[in-house]
This record gives C-alpha cells, sequence and structure tokens, in this order.
C-alpha cells in the first residue's frame, strides 16, 4: 500500500494528571508515520513520549504481544497497543487512545488493575492435582478434553475483555470474562481437585453474561470468554446435585488454615462468597414467588374463560330473518340466517342457513334447524322426494322433520319463532 | 520510597464517556442484546394497545412484528446458550435468524389479512 507510506496522522491521547485531579482531557499530536503497516500504536505512544511530552504515562513491556500491560482502547475498541498497527485502523482517520474501561485511572493510559486481580484470584486460578502422586499428570495433546480447553489458556491478562464488557458496570460481582475463563480451563481439566469450590465461586456469576460477545471481539489472543462462560453453565446444568451436595462455606475455612496462601483473601474472596450463597438463596425465593403470583394470575385467566361463559346464562335473542310475504305458501324455502354473537372483546358474525316451511292450511310456520342431527352436516330439501337428505351419511327426514332413512338420533332440530311487523324472527340460544 | 501523599485516581470509565469514537465498539452481538431489550418494552406497550384496541391492522402489524423479532433474538441465545450452534458463526446466527423471522413474519401476516 502506497498511500500508508510517509502519512500524518492526529492522534488523540486521553490525558489524566493525579495530581490535578478532575475529569481529564484529551491532548493532540501531530506526527508523520513512515511506513503505517510497520508501526505500531506502541511505537506512537513511545516516540510521543521521547519527542514531544516526557510526562505521557503508559504500560508496556513486551512489545510482543505476550506481557498483557499494554491493553488500552484504540478508536473505540480494546486492544494491545504492540499489537495493533497503524494501518489496521480505517486510513486517514484520527487515532483515538485511551484507558480501559471498569478500572480506575491511575495516570493517562495507565489504569488500577487490582479489581481485575482481585476477581482473578477469587475464581482460584490455580492447579490443585487430584491425586498427591509425583508422577506428572499426562493429557494427550489429541485428546477431546485437551481440544476443547483449546487455546483459552492462552490468557495474558490483559484486562481488554473486561473492559469491552458493559455487563461488569453493573453489577459489581461479575467475576468477569478473563476469570471465568481461567476457571473454565480448569473445571475442564479432569486433573484439577477443585471443582466442586471453584465452581461455587464462579457459577453466580456466569449468570451475569448477556451474551454480547464483547470479549470475543475484542480479546487479542482470540480466546472467546463467552465460550468458557457457556461451557461452566452447561457443566453446573449436568450436574446440579453436585452443587446442592456442597457445604458452601466449609471448604474455604479448611483451605485457609492449612494455610496456603494464594486462595482467595478473606475481603475479597470469603465474602463473596458468603454473599453468593445468601443471594441465591433469595433469587430463588424471588423466583419462586413470582413464578407462583405468574401461575396463578395465568390460571386465574384462562379457567375464568374455560368456566365463565357457560356459567353466564346467554340471553334468548331474537334474529330477523326476512319479510314473511317472502316465503311463498306451500313451499319449503333455504334462508341464510345472519346471527351477530357477542363473543368477550368483539362480535362474531355467524352465517347459519335455515330452511323455512310456510304451509298453508292452517297457516302454519316450521323453521328448521338446517343441521344434521347425526353429525351436524347441513341438510336440503329434496323436492322429488319430498324429504330432507343429508348428503354426508344417508341421513333422511320427512316434512316434519322425522326420521326416515340413517344414522341420525332424532327428528330435525326446530327454532322457536316470532312474526313482528310482517318480519319472521327466529329464537336464537 | 513511601508515596508521601496518597494519590487522587479518576474513578473508573464507565462506557467511554468522552471518547469521541466509544460507538465504535458496539460490537454485533450487542446490538442483538440490546434490541432485544427494547423490543421487550415495545411488546408491552403495543399489547396495552392491543388489548384495549382490538383489530387495528397497524397495531397488529407492530405488535406482530416486535413479537417475532423479541423472539427470534431470544432464539439465538438459547442456541448459543446451549451450544447447539458453534460460537464462530455468531455474526451469521444473527442475520439468518432475522432473516427466518421476516419470513414467519411475512406468512403470519399473509394468513391474516
Ligand atoms: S481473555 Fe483475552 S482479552 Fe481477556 S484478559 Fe485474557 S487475553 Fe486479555
Ligand atoms: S507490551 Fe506486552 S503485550 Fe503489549
Amino acid at each position: 500500500m502506497s498511500k500508508a507510506l510517509n502519512s500524518r496522522r492526529l492522534v488523540k491521547i486521553y490525558r489524566y494528571d493525579p495530581s490535578v485531579g478532575g475529569n481529564g482531557h484529551f491532548d493532540q499530536f501531530d506526527l508523520n508515520i513512515e511506513d503505517e503497516t510497520k508501526t505500531t500504536i506502541l511505537d506512537l505512544l513511545i516516540r510521543i513520549q521521547k519527542t514531544q511530552d516526557p510526562t505521557l504515562a503508559f504500560r508496556y513491556a513486551c512489545r510482543v504481544n505476550m506481557c498483557g500491560s499494554c491493553g488500552m482502547v484504540i478508536n473505540g475498541c480494546e486492544a494491545l497497543a504492540c499489537k495493533t498497527n497503524v494501518s489496521d485502523l480505517p486510513e486517514k482517520c484520527d487515532i483515538t487512545i485511551r484507558p480501559l474501561n471498569h478500572f480506575p485511572v491511575i495516570k493517562d493510559l495507565v489504569v488500577d488493575m487490582k479489581p481485575f486481580f482481585q476477581k482473578l484470584e477469587a475464581s482460584i486460578p490455580y492447579f490443585d492435582p487430584v491425586d498427591e502422586s509425583m508422577e506428572p499428570a499426562v493429557i494427550r495433546p489429541d485428546s477431546k478434553e485437551r481440544n476443547l480447553i483449546g487455546l483459552a489458556t492462552e490468557c495474558i491478562q490483559c484486562g481488554c475483555c473486561v473492559s469491552s464488557c458493559t455487563m461488569v458496570n453493573y453489577h459489581e460481582n461479575y467475576a468477569g470474562p478473563a476469570a471465568l475463563n481461567r476457571a473454565f480451563t480448569l473445571l475442564a481439566d479432569s486433573r484439577d481437585g477443585l471443582y466442586d469450590l471453584r465452581m461455587n465461586q464462579v457459577l453466580e456469576s456466569c449468570y451475569h453474561c448477556r451474551t454480547e460477545f464483547n470479549c470475543t471481539e475484542v480479546c487479542p489472543k482470540e480466546i472467546s470468554p463467552t465460550r468458557a462462560i457457556k461451557y461452566i453453565q452447561l457443566l453446573a446444568l449436568k450436574e446440579p446435585r453436585r452443587l446442592k451436595r456442597q457445604n458452601l462455606l466449609k471448604p474455604i475455612h479448611e483451605e485457609k488454615t492449612s494455610g496456603k496462601e494464594s486462595l482467595p483473601s478473606a475481603d475479597s474472596g470469603c465474602n463473596w462468597l458468603i454473599e453468593q450463597h445468601n443471594r441465591r438463596k433469595f433469587l430463588k425465593q424471588i423466583i419462586f414467588g413470582i413464578g407462583t403470583a405468574s401461575a396463578l394470575v395465568v390460571g386465574g385467566v384462562i379457567a375464568a374463560a374455560a368456566i365463565g361463559p357457560s356459567l353466564k346464562r346467554i340471553p334468548k335473542r331474537l334474529v330477523r330473518l326476512d319479510k314473511l310475504e317472502a316465503f311463498p305458501v306451500g313451499k319449503v324455502s333455504t334462508i341464510v340466517m345472519n346471527d351477530i354473537v357477542p363473543n368477550g372483546f368483539y362480535k362474531s358474525e355467524i352465517k347459519k342457513p335455515v330452511i323455512v316451511v310456510r304451509r298453508s292450511d292452517p297457516d302454519k310456520i316450521v323453521v328448521f334447524n338446517t343441521s344434521c342431527t347425526h353429525l351436524g352436516c347441513t341438510v336440503h330439501w329434496d323436492e322429488s322426494k319430498k324429504q330432507y337428505m343429508c348428503a354426508c351419511h344417508g341421513g333422511a327426514f320427512d316434512e316434519e322433520g322425522n326420521v326416515t332413512a340413517g344414522p341420525p338420533p332424532r327428528p330435525l332440530d326446530r327454532y322457536a319463532f316470532k312474526v313482528e311487523d310482517g318480519y319472521l324472527f327466529a329464537e336464537v340460544v | 520510597m513511601e508515596q508521601s501523599r496518597k494519590i487522587q485516581f479518576r474513578g473508573p470509565m464507565k462506557w467511554g464517556e468522552l471518547d469521541p469514537n466509544r460507538r465504535r465498539s458496539t460490537h454485533v452481538g450487542m446490538w442483538a442484546w440490546l434490541w432485544q431489550r427494547i423490543s421487550a418494552v415495545a411488546i408491552i406497550f403495543f399489547l396495552g394497545l392491543h388489548i384495549t384496541r382490538t383489530y387495528i391492522p397497524i397495531i397488529q402489524f407492530l405488535l406482530l412484528i416486535t413479537v417475532v423479532f423479541h423472539a427470534v433474538l431470544g432464539l439465538r441465545v438459547i442456541l448459543l446458550d446451549f451450544n447447539l450452534i458453534n460460537i464462530r458463526y455468531r455474526n451469521s446466527l444473527l442475520g439468518v435468524l432475522v432473516g427466518l423471522g421476516a419470513l414467519i413474519f411475512m406468512i403470519i401476516w399473509k394468513g391474516i389479512y
């Protein structure tokens, strides 16, 4: 890329002076960069410190992505200063460099990593073998277990993932991606003897994860702490009993008196554990309470909807069919009845054919329900046979609606009716 | 040498306040998370409208679209939580699921109207 040669870049660096305090501000430096593909952000910082502002503070040690001291936020994304080339950033844009999120700022780009290491320590980040044999345990490099853990052991504790995770901000006790990733490498290790203890330390934290994958996106070692967190959750699902049986507080005290110093310290680890225990209990009660309440509400609504209609007396409705003259005397006529039924929040319209028979002698009217009394198919009048026929199963009814053939168990149903103002009304229940 | 006076740390940055580029760190997964929360609130709102004013097409439309959207984002979390999808495909998974949601939406909408 020829464009990347001898380019000018404006570098904005966050400055905070502890002797002044306040919110901090950005300083601007104008730099000529000879070859962007060969210049890292760390090179820029060193150059600025040597040639422009010797008071600029930042951390670094190895310069080759191994020590994890140079984690910072470059153009809005967490990254290692020594791993990010200027050419990795969009061409010609200004470069903004600021310290990591969620850590107190000591000076300029230097943050206090104490919270990070406290939380890492609380996840019991060391290996303690199940058996005390002196032989080194062997894990074959091609075994399933080793492949599962994969490169998750490569974490350099740079803190990028913790800075990128928004949940660290909202949940004070959240151990954070790096600590959980470390715990995962040991939980998945069959040789390790502290499974239960570690599980109890970290499981609660795993549920703070909201699957945002921010940590996975930024990790300079291409580790996915999200994957680690999900794996721990799955492990807990597979062995819920083992978790319950645990006496949560005992092992810590035992270990403490035995004098292993790298165990979680009293202030960070143990209180945390007790708190988690109480919290778990409290959460259980809350969830049970909410569950019961919502079950009652939903149950109530369903019950009311199921039983309600049959308890309520539905008033008889008169449905207007047509003018009386529309039904010729001595004929069988079929008309579609337009019935509007109130149903909860809305009204439903039911269209249903009815048969009206008007006889001359005497002036007698019968309104038949067209549903066959067998299985409800619609019957029709057959003029030649002088019968009502049902096409479905061969049921037949005579003029009075009595069964003459087929399976129907009773005569055709009739509607009560009324004649008012020359209109014929059917009475529907 | 002992520090003579206590250094005053600046409180942690919470979301990169002051940083003009901070929105660049909003990755795909974070949008998925954020939109699921937003759609959850929207569902409550539209559901209320839907119950009080029944059968108004525009409200049905909005309710259905938020419900489907919320559901596919929930599906994403389930698939990832139970390791049913390799997290390597996390970003394309979102696209596929949202596409699927749009398809389901269209089928349901066609079914109604
Ligand atoms: S998991 Fe990755 S981002 Fe997090 S501390 Fe380790 S190396 Fe850094
Ligand atoms: S200086 Fe060691 S990782 Fe960047």
